[in-house]
């Protein structure tokens, strides 16, 4: 057995795929961070503090996750959604009653998109309190905010698509706040719906920006977000397990 | 291999197996390594335990999805229908706070103007907080979580007083009658108290710019919390208070979800 496991591994098409070896000593465990594309957005080494749960509760991860569970069921809803008045309510009844699983995908796409903005304004509130925006995280901290932004605006768009009366009053009152702005108010509603009101148009619009724009945008910069944690040198917390070393000996 | 002669023209030489280099000291500069005064950096490899972390909260995260979904699903009322308004008309839940505002005062004020400043508060904050000695500590200094809880609590106390206050009285009921009193300068005298007294209260403890955002930052999440929960929960037909759990015409608050 393991001098097959051995030919399997020592295999120029192993050996093609993976360029380290078993990652249990130290080199193979820095070759599989770097040698990895999804691996390489995390440092090779983190400190044992920012690891504590009660420091970060892993806010962000959870965020990445239910990004990923979104765009799995909502990939699989899109096999049977069609963006049109005349359709969009019927796919979801259809969807719900006639689909095995339907039901199930549709509500944990639901329940999954609330829970980000949740999850989002929460992993933004443990950032603020741990004084995780200081320098150099200045620029991630903004890359942060207009992350927070693509979330409302990824699930405002998808509340559209059910075509019901929830989400056609929703949307209705929503875009209305657009139309206080100074000046561009009503020219800002106009382009958001396509028209006057909610009809066709910015049920199309919404769409392509929901399964399309947003999303792309979202995947885009929570890589760009991620990679510059590990570029500002891990967590935050990483930083205060060296600061009190530094007062010690400036008291001395 | 022959040592490519100087002759010959660039593109056309190859690197030697043994090249007639020699490596020779050059300098000695006065200097410390890296890693002084950094102490012992008390790090691990990420690999397994980061990777193993990570999907740990996959199967968590997923497990907990499944199971709230196989017991609550996704609202769907009837067929969109311009011509029936629902009452109460709600955005979603994220934006009720905007809403609520909006019952308070000019639209300009609560739908463009406030959210504006808080963007545009979010955005240049780590420019104006840069002493980086506290950062990766939760609140950071040792009378933060004291000041954090207070604001809370005195945020929570005063946005209720005035939401109550405007739907029970009003500035109305207290006998003004121009709209420039009731939906600009009312609005903005009550902002001014929101965030004048915690302010003023603070300022003789001589704070840290640390603590003047601590305690900035809470007033504003805590309101948005405050707004929001009353605007989802509390706010029924003809967007009045209401207890949620007694709703007038069986509306359920939790069904716009």
């Amino acid at each position: 057995m393991s001098s097959f496991i051995q030919s399997v591994t020592q295999s120029r098409v192993w050996k093609s795929f993976f360029r380290h070896g078993w990652p249990d000593d130290e080199l193979n465990r820095s070759l599989i961070m770097t040698t990895n594309i999804f691996f390489h957005l995390h440092p090779v080494k983190v400190s044992r503090r920012s690891l504590k749960a009660t420091y970060s509760f892993g806010l962000g991860i959870i965020a990445t996750i239910l990004f990923l569970i979104l765009t799995v069921t909502g990939t699989l809803i899109m096999f049977y959604y069609v963006p049109s008045t005349e359709s969009a309510y019927q796919n979801i009844v259809h969807l719900q009653t006639r689909v095995p699983y339907g039901q199930l995908m549709r509500n944990m796409h639901r329940w999954a998109a609330h829970a980000m903005v949740l999850v989002v304004v929460l992993h933004m509130a443990r950032v603020f309190y741990t004084g995780a925006y200081k320098p150099p995280r200045e620029f991630n901290w903004i890359v942060g905010v207009v992350l927070l932004v693509l979330t409302l605006g990824a699930s405002f768009t998808g509340y559209l698509l059910p075509w019901d009366q929830l989400s056609f009053w929703a949307i209705t009152v929503g875009t209305n706040i657009a139309g206080y702005a100074p000046l561009i108010g009503d020219d800002l509603r106009f382009i958001l719906l396509g028209g006057v009101e909610v009809g066709q148009n910015a049920l199309t619009r919404f769409y392509a920006l929901h399964i399309m724009v947003i999303p792309l945008a979202l995947a885009g910069l929570v890589s760009l977000h991620i990679w510059r944690v590990r570029k500002d040198g891990g967590l935050a917390a990483q930083q205060a397990a060296e600061e009190p070393l530094r007062f010690e000996q400036e008291d001395a | 291999m022959t040592p490519q002669t100087g002759n010959s023209p660039e593109q056309d030489q190859r690197f030697a197996r043994t090249p007639m280099k020699t490596y020779s000291l050059m300098e000695l500069v006065r200097g410390v390594s890296p890693m002084v005064e950094k102490g012992p950096d008390d790090t691990i490899f990420s690999f397994p335990m980061v990777a193993l972390l990570e999907l740990i909260l996959l199967i968590g995260t997923t497990l907990v999805l499944v199971i709230f979904s196989l017991l609550r699903d996704a609202p769907l009322e009837e067929l969109a229908n311009p011509d029936v308004v629902t009452n109460p008309a709600k955005a979603p839940w994220y934006f009720m706070g905007l809403q609520e505002l909006l019952l308070h005062m000019h639209p300009l004020l609560a739908g463009i103007i406030f959210p504006g400043l808080v963007i545009l508060f979010l955005i240049i904050l780590p420019y104006i907080d840069v002493d980086k000695s506290d950062a990766g500590r939760w609140f950071g200094t040792a009378r933060g979580p004291k000041w954090v809880f207070f604001t809370t609590l005195y945020t929570v106390v005063m946005q209720t007083a005035l939401i109550i206050f405007d739907e029970e009285v009003g500035l109305r009921g207290l006998g003004a009658a121009s709209p420039l009193i009731l939906q600009v300068i009312g609005p903005l005298l009550f902002g001014v108290l929101l965030f004048g007294l915690p302010a003023l209260f603070v300022r003789r403890y001589h704070p840290t710019r640390r603590e003047w955002m601590l305690v900035l930052f809470t007033i504003i999440l805590a309101s948005a919390v405050v707004l929001t929960i009353s605007g989802f929960l509390f706010r029924g037909p003809g967007m009045h208070l209401y207890a949620p759990w007694n709703m007038p015409g069986g509306y359920n608050p939790w069904s716009s979800l």
